[in-house]
């Protein structure tokens, strides 16, 4: 297996064109040498993008932010931009693994892998995250969303290079609540991500929930949103969607295991999801 | 819903390998260059502290600073055996070989500084301080470094051994002794039990031991500590998940232990009642500060949500699934 230290997209995607579908790009590394421990890949060349500053960083677009593949979890935990109304997401990126883990992690990396218990994906599927990929064939975008729901590949010869996002307006609060069996260096079992907005009239104005660890893959749960959406704000209401919550688990979930199990704790997640989501507003507002 | 519960756990637990079995430790004494002392036994150092505390009871028993105790403990060659670091023993049992090697040697000290200082007998030297002198005329004194000197390099050494008393149980009655001495122990926590999650947060602990002595305090703390953490992940988190003889959770991803940010400040009471057959009164320290714990973890369980459990780990999955069966069980009464 050969290695390359990579100084530039153009570099990578040479790279990647190159080996023709048996290079693998590296950033972190924390699930990819693991994999390749245990021969789950094989590939002939390691591509490391570690050091390309193109690709680490995040940017202030305006209404958009855009945050660089190979981002580590600590870049996010210190960005002064997630701070306000992004929280969800820089919970999400500190409550990944460890030290160690996060500040070799990548975003991307949490992408790429596929893992339904990613914990950086629910809080990007609230924002309605764009994945930017690039490959000597050119730029082209496609949606977090359809890339998980619609089964769309990255090619062989495409890297991600950003993630991209608009940013939260107004009241909205972007929030997280992941349950872990442990308190550091835990696989989620299962994760809530929500971006809520409650009007002035106490109206769900906005609601997008994203879960993790509830089906193959990391997904929005769209029959709570439309249970929610419109609906005036109390816990008696919050109560009900996390019924519809449970009954669309038991749809999706039916006869595994791990489902009764799942069904009870997924109201604490929500619950903390919702109300640690309005008391971070309290803060960004106060 | 988040309940909160309290609960204790009490134990006694015995030092060394028990029931009559032959439990012998055995101890080398030898005078070193410049004065110093050698100590070697076989008793292995894993990170218990059995190396710091050995060299103290050596120190105190020869009444000497530990910096001039030389301790060996790593090569067989050079020591008899101490027998294996298990069963808590190592304090209570090569302590006491050490402290009968040592007062062997202060003996033999005293032999030897007889004939040097042309003295009539041995009554009234005194060994402090790295010198042997006559105590009510002190200007009568060799130091261990002349003694060295004057000796033929290395030969003056004492062994020391000790063989622990117990009994063994009668087969028929299970009756006997069949150990000594014992280290009492007391857990004390107060925990949350999230109803939901079957997550389970120790808000406080409190944990007392009776070691006899404490011949290094914060060794004994650290022992409690560590046993403190280590119960913690056997009764709340370490599971094999063995079905059909195979272990599924054979990696540290699914075989969780505790990290630093699951354990807690422990409030740690040392209780001192010396025991009398132990060196200095130092019993056992090593596997008594991990058995209190579970009960007391279980009991604040039951006092939290009125839930007894009886099989380990508590896992929150199986938790969940008792407090299920609880509430069907209640609903089934009414």
């Amino acid at each position: 297996m050969e290695a390359y230290k990579a100084k530039s997209i153009d570099e990578v995607i040479r790279l990647l064109s190159q080996f023709e579908g048996k290079g693998k790009v590296i950033a972190g590394g924390t699930d990819l040498i693991i994999d390749i421990r245990n021969k789950k890949v094989k590939p002939e060349a390691l591509i490391d993008i570690s050091s390309i500053d193109e690709l680490k960083t995040i940017e202030d677009l305006g209404s958009f932010i855009r945050i660089g593949a190979a981002a580590t979890f600590t870049d996010l935990v210190e960005s002064s931009l997630l701070d306000e109304n992004l929280y969800g997401l820089k919970k999400a990126a500190r409550e990944v693994g460890s030290p160690q883990i996060r500040n070799r992690g990548t975003i991307g990396g949490n992408i790429a892998n596929g893992s339904p218990a990613a914990d950086s994906v629910p809080p990007l599927l609230c924002l309605d995250s764009t994945l930017i990929l690039r490959s000597i064939k050119g730029e082209r975008e496609i949606s977090l969303r359809d890339y998980y729901e619609k089964g769309f590949k990255i090619g062989e010869d495409e890297i991600i290079s950003a993630i991209q996002f608009k940013k939260p307006e107004g009241r909205q609060i972007l929030s997280f609540a992941k349950l872990g069996l442990r308190k550091a260096l835990a696989i989620s079992r299962l994760s809530i991500a929500t971006l809520l907005e409650i009007g002035g009239d106490n109206r769900i104005k906005t609601i997008r929930i994203a879960s993790g660890s509830l089906g193959r893959h990391p997904l929005r749960e769209y029959k709570v949103e439309e249970f929610l959406i419109g609906k005036d704000f109390n816990e008696e209401v919050i109560n009900e969607a996390v019924l519809v919550l449970k009954e669309a688990m038991e749809e999706r979930l039916k006869g595994r295991a791990t489902l009764p199990y799942k069904q009870r704790a997924v109201e604490r997640v929500f619950k903390d999801a919702i109300y640690g989501g309005l008391e971070r507003l309290k803060v960004v507002e106060a | 819903m988040k309940k909160i519960g309290r609960g204790i756990g009490l134990s006694f637990y015995g030092t060394g390998y028990g029931n009559g079995f032959p439990d012998v430790s055995k101890a080398r004494v030898r005078l070193l260059e410049g004065g110093k002392v050698g100590i070697y036994v076989g008793g292995t150092e894993v990170g218990q502290g059995a190396k710091t505390v050995l060299t103290q009871i050596g120190a105190e028993t020869l009444k000497m600073p530990v910096e001039d105790i030389v301790f060996v403990h790593e090569d067989t060659v050079h020591m008899p055996d101490a027998g294996t670091a298990a069963a808590s023993r190592q304090t209570y049992n090569t302590g006491n070989a050490i402290r009968v090697a040592c007062e062997n040697f202060r003996n033999k000290l005293k032999e030897l500084a007889r004939e040097h200082l042309a003295l009539n007998s041995i009554y009234g030297l005194k060994v402090e301080n790295g010198k042997i002198y006559l105590d009510f005329f002190p200007q009568k004194s060799l130091s261990f470094e002349e003694l060295f000197e004057k000796s033929s390099k290395g030969d003056i050494e004492a062994e020391g051994e000790f063989v622990a008393q117990t009994v063994m149980m009668e087969e028929e009655t299970g009756q006997g002794a069949p150990y000594w001495p014992y280290t009492f122990n007391a857990c004390g926590v107060e925990l949350e039990v999230d109803t939901l999650t079957g997550l389970v947060e120790i808000r406080k602990a409190v944990f007392a031991q009776d070691v006899g002595r404490a011949i290094n305090p914060h060794l004994v703390e650290g022992q409690m500590d560590g046993g403190f953490a280590m119960a913690l992940g056997y009764v709340l988190f370490e599971d094999l998940n063995l079905k059909e003889g195979k272990i599924n959770n054979n990696k540290f991803s699914k075989y969780l232990i505790p990290t630093a940010m699951d354990t807690l400040e422990i409030e740690k009471i040392i209780v001192e009642d010396p025991e009398s057959t132990a060196p200095y009164g130092a019993k056992g320290i090593g596997e008594p500060t991990m058995i209190p714990v579970g009960p007391a973890i279980l009991n604040a369980i039951y006092d939290a949500i009125g839930v007894r459990i009886t099989e380990l780990p508590v896992t929150p999955e199986r938790l969940v699934k008792a407090i299920q069966e609880h509430e069907k069980e209640k609903g089934e009464v009414k």
